[in-house]
């Protein structure tokens, strides 16, 4: 399993996160380059399918990170999505989802180096799980001969 | 149209005959877990009322993988997208109901008609000869007889078996049929009068004895017109449960998956009684609320397939709507209310 | 042991008095089924059509699903948990509390049809009722008479709001008490290893037709586009595909969180007897245990995920 590199798909909150990962690459910090961002306005942007899809079509893991309580931008829109995200995250266990394929976390446009640390803990943990093969939708079954 | 009987102690080696070289389907379960399933002939039981749904998706799956495409350039046929044929098997179906075997009949002539041929159903139902099993208990909700059905119907199959004390009679109805019967060493016999009294007894038994006649007399568009469909839809909650147990129900959507290594176009049911079922690429919906909706099921199924199929009804009786219904809208009273829609002046 | 007639006798005057008094045009009941076993919601607007009200020990649709949208004045029969929803449309402003007047029928529970289709296999043709405690079933030679205790709908059994207290008017005694849900079911199961519970959970839904009964007969649900028929984007597929189906219920389960009032009108439409409300209790259990919320009990309460408290406690945000 150590030569597995998963795909995780990342979903930044465009006044924070999304900064800090800019932040972090013009410092010249390096992490682990496994995720895929989706730029957010807001984390209470980020409706649960957004999650679910991106486990259907096959992501090992997802990150969602925004502001931190009380910073948002829009007064409180990560209030709002910290209460979707308690339901979210217990539903998602309860069914049988490897909460480390999950992560949530608040980091400001000035933690570059929280960022860093974050990926990198993300990633491993992902790594640790291995591929995400119970929640995703079944490969399509071509039935091809030429690609048999 | 020959008749059989296969004695109680032969039966095990009838079933074992229909079986070999073939898949034997019958009925396995009780209750809502009854439905048709491979049967090793030693296991095939008469018992059982109906299968809980009905047996049209051996010929019309839920979801069916029509076509695919791969996307390697190199290798013949990249992005082409080629037929994956019809996936049937030669089968024999045992114990499908009369009902169930004349929705077939009639679903049979969308999926093959003079202009029209599935070759997805064509495959399956080629390859397939069914057996069915005549009613001598009906269940409470059964109504075929007053469908224009019966619970001896032959419409659909070939060949009918009944039960005959401790034996099972049989009755050939084709070729198909016919063949099979003989082949698995049923003997000749003469049963056309037993037949007749066992079939009176059961249609008897049914005691529904309304009568739809009038719906095939009256004008299509005084049908439709009729007030009453906004109090028969009232109650509707426009789930599709009517539809998907629907012996006869028939429509599909057809739907793109794709991946990166390639797409499969495939068609799954779908029910006329989701709002997105007719809505337009526009966002103009022309059944746009649930009294529409409710009007096209049971118009399709009294007045517009009788137009199409020489008088035959869309409904085959079989009940499963009425008991499944959540809201207890019952096709028996709506056709009723139908009967009663007044004729516009001529 | 109230007479089942007495009730109905006493919901069709209360309906015609509604009608009568302008308290509302239409009054949403139940009827007689046209098979045993069952009723059918039934639209009365006069005082005629009062007089096929009945009450029954099959009354389980929630008719509070009738309600979003509606503007004229409408009468509402509503047993405890019926009337929870009703007050949660008006909570959630899907219809004016103005034009709202609730019947109130304090409710033993109602039946669950695959329970008494065990007890008694044989084909029904006919279920007499005349009390809330127990009924007959007859059919080819037999008659059988089964206690209501042994059949209870498994949300009923666990009910602890019978009475329907915010109803503008009661129809019958209160009936209080009952052992509340404890979700030890749930609890043992989250016990469970993560493999153990998606498999619970796979299995669960494996004959899910994806017909949406239990979406369209639950109150809840009224989005005038459900996620499950957008198609720009699509989000689910329309095939069989298990995880399609999976994304479906947990969806489901997701937006009703902090709204269901436990029903049951989902497992009761659901063709192929799926527990579908095995979701909405996982999202009950954590509502109730992150807020302590409970929906349709007052008017004034707010929903939770309406408003948020900035020391909500979510440790697994890092």
């Amino acid at each position: 399993m150590s030569d597995f590199e998963p795909k995780i798909v990342a979903f930044f909150c465009n006044w924070c996160t999304y900064g800090a990962a800019d932040l972090a690459g013009v410092s010249r910090l390096d992490y682990p380059p496994n995720f895929r961002v989706v730029r957010l306005p807001c984390t209470g942007r980020l409706n649960p399918k957004f999650i679910m899809e991106a486990f259907k079509r096959g992501a090992d893991g997802v990150w969602v990170s925004g502001c931190h309580p009380g910073d948002c931008h829009y007064i409180a829109g990560n209030y709002h999505a910290r209460r979707k995200f308690i339901l979210l995250h217990q539903l998602l266990e309860s069914v049988g989802v490897d909460p480390n394929r999950l992560r949530f976390s608040w980091i400001s446009s000035a933690e570059a180096n929280k960022f860093q640390a974050m990926a990198k803990d993300v990633v491993e943990n992902v790594k640790a799980c291995g591929p995400n093969t119970t929640f995703r939708k079944e490969e399509l079954n071509l039935g091809l001969a030429e690609v048999a | 149209m020959t008749e059989y009987i296969v004695k109680q102690n032969a039966l095990a080696d009838f079933f074992k005959s229909l079986a070999s070289g073939r898949r034997l389907l019958t009925p396995r379960g009780t209750g809502d877990k009854c439905k048709l399933g491979e049967t090793p002939p030693d296991q095939v039981t008469l018992e059982y009322t109906n299968t809980h749904l009905s047996p049209k998706s051996l010929l019309f799956p839920q979801t069916e993988r029509l076509m695919a495409f791969h996307n390697e350039r190199d290798k013949p046929n990249g992005y082409v997208y080629q037929s994956l044929g019809d996936n049937g098997e030669p089968t024999v179906v045992f114990g499908i109901r009369p009902c169930d075997a004349r929705g077939i009949s009639i679903s049979n002539k969308v999926f093959q008609n003079d202009r029209f041929t599935d070759p997805y159903w064509k495959g399956k139902i080629d390859q397939t000869v069914f057996v069915g099993l005549a009613c001598d208990a009906p269940s409470p909700q059964c109504f075929c007889a007053a469908m224009g059905g019966s619970p001896f119907g032959e419409s659909g199959l070939d060949a009918l078996a009944f039960r005959q004390g401790g034996d099972l009679g049989l009755k050939t109805l084709t070729d198909k049929g016919a063949e099979l019967i003989k082949a698995a060493g049923a003997q000749e016999a003469n049963l056309a009068d037993e037949i007749k009294k066992l079939e009176a007894t059961a249609i008897e038994a049914q005691g529904v004895k309304a009568d739809y006649k009038p719906i095939d007399d009256l004008d299509l568009m005084d049908l439709f017109k009729d007030p009453h469909w906004v109090a028969t839809a009232e109650n509707c909650l426009n789930c599709g449960v009517c539809t998907f147990f629907c012996p006869t129900c028939h429509c599909f959507d057809i739907q793109d998956e794709a991946s990166e290594r390639g797409g499969v176009r495939m068609r799954n049911w779908d029910t006329c009684m989701s709002w997105l079922f007719t809505v337009h690429g526009t966002g103009h919906n022309p059944r746009p609320t649930k009294t529409e909706r409710v009007r096209q099921r049971f118009m399709h199924k009294l007045k517009y397939i009788p137009l199409k199929q020489d008088g035959v009804r869309g409904c085959t009786g079989c009940g499963r709507c009425v008991a499944m219904c959540p809201v207890n809208i019952d096709i028996r009273s709506v056709a009723l209310k139908m009967t009663q829609t007044a004729p516009s002046p001529a | 042991m109230p007479q089942l007639s007495e009730i109905t006798n006493k919901i069709r005057e209360s309906a015609r008095k509604a009608l009568e008094s302008g308290k509302a045009e239409v009054v949403i009941g139940y009827r007689q089924g046209t098979i045993p076993l069952t009723t059918a919601p039934f639209f009365a607007r006069t005082a005629e059509e009062c007089d096929q009200l009945v009450w029954s020990n099959f009354a389980r649709i929630n008719l509070a699903n009738y309600l979003s949208g509606r503007t004229g004045k409408v009468a509402l029969v509503a047993k405890g948990c019926d009337a929870r929803s009703a007050v949660g449309q008006v909570t959630e402003n899907q219809i004016l509390k103005d034009n709202l007047y609730i019947i109130g029928v304090p409710c033993s529970g109602m039946i669950d049809n695959n329970l008494v289709t065990a007890k008694e296999p044989r084909p029904i043709s006919e279920a007499v009722e005349t009390t809330d405690e127990s009924i007959t079933v007859k059919g080819g030679g037999f008659s059988t008479e089964i206690q209501k205790a042994d059949v209870l709908r498994r949300n009923c059994a666990t009910c602890v709001n019978r009475t329907p207290k915010l109803a503008d008017e009661l129809v019958g005694p209160e009936i209080n008490g009952g052992a509340a849900d404890d979700f030890a079911d749930i609890k043992a199961l989250l016990g469970k290893s993560l493999e153990e519970r998606m498999a619970y959970f796979k299995d669960l839904i494996k004959d899910c037709l994806r017909c949406y009964a239990c979406r369209n007969a639950c109150p809840l649900c009224y989005c005038p586009i459900c996620f499950v028929d957008e198609t720009r984007p699509q989000w689910l597929g329309k095939s069989t595909d298990s995880m399609d189906t999976m994304t479906f219920h947990l969806l489901r389960g997701l937006h009703c969180a902090g709204r269901c009032t436990s029903c049951g009108a989902c497992e009761t439409a659901c063709p192929v007897n799926i527990k579908v409300r095995e979701f909405n209790r996982v999202m009950e259990l954590t509502v109730q245990s992150n807020w302590r919320y409970e929906p349709g009990l007052s008017w004034d309460q707010k929903p939770p995920l309406t408003m948020f408290q900035t020391d909500d406690a979510a440790d697994f945000i890092k």
